[in-house]
């Protein structure tokens, strides 16, 4: 594998964020993270799924039990936007996991930085550049973003920064 | 739009097989012609060797950012040209 920038790596987990959103078909926030993982696209059939759990030791992780559909692991109790977060980061093992993730090479790619690839990948995923950019444009304040993209505070301020490169 | 281009068929790929599988067999540049780049920029895109489609989008990433930013180049005036007094550029394009 090829030595790969950070900014080379977020502009390609960008744009897989971006492929997903898409293939939602969502024009507003909040996008439904929850959704694409229970009613994902076939190719991730076997992939995607969500299983509610008691635990104190992680918010949430994937999984793939031996010969079973691969799920994310959720504590039950999280905040509704902690969830989805969690939920949004988690999804990116399971694509570069998946059978077609692993033709993408995303393993190779993504394995090194997985943590921080995974929160960039979420915030991409929960506040997509073409959502941010239609907020702001109406006059959406930063205040109102965890509120409308249903995103942990901290990730929304980190998304909006992000967005505010972009649009600058 | 070049970059635009790019950005839809990355995007793409997460969700549609047939991308992967056209980069898997050689035949990305079948892929490419649907797409919004030149014919010089899609050939080179065509030409670009690596070992997965990950390393794929990284290196086209590179070479389509590189044209823009030489496309930007190009189309802004020197900075320079403001700052000459009228006469001595008249004057330098004549010696010219």
């Amino acid at each position: 594998m090829i030595p790969v920038t950070s900014e080379e790596r977020h502009w390609f987990l960008s744009n897989l964020a971006r492929g997903l959103v898409e293939y939602t078909g969502v024009a507003e926030p909040p996008v439904p993270v929850e959704d694409i993982l229970k009613h994902p696209p076939a190719l991730y059939e076997s992939d995607f799924g969500v299983v509610d759990m008691y635990s104190n030791l992680w918010d949430a992780t994937f999984a793939r039990p031996p010969t079973q559909r691969g799920s994310v692991f959720v504590r039950i109790d999280l905040p509704p936007d902690e969830r989805r977060f969690a939920l949004a980061r988690e999804m990116l093992s399971a694509l570069i996991t998946s059978k077609h993730g692993r033709a993408m090479g995303l393993s190779d790619f993504l394995m090194t930085d997985l943590r921080e690839s995974a929160e960039h990948f979420a915030r991409k995923l929960l506040m997509p550049m073409a959502l941010v950019t239609a907020y702001r444009k109406r006059k959406g304040k930063l205040e109102d973003v965890p509120d409308a993209f249903q995103v942990p505070p901290a990730v929304a301020l980190t998304g909006w920064d992000e967005s505010s490169d972009t649009l600058n | 739009m070049t970059m635009q281009a790019l950005n839809q068929l990355v995007a793409r790929s997460i969700i549609d097989p047939a991308i992967v599988q056209s980069f898997g067999t050689g035949q990305i540049g079948d892929v490419l012609a649907d797409l919004d780049f030149s014919a010089d920029l899609r050939e080179r895109l065509a030409g670009l060797k690596a070992s997965s489609w990950a390393e794929y989008a990284v290196l086209a990433y590179r070479v389509v950012k590189a044209t823009e930013k030489v496309t930007v180049r190009v189309e802004l005036p020197s900075p320079a040209e403001g700052l000459l007094p009228e006469q001595r550029k008249s004057g330098e394009e004549r010696v010219a």
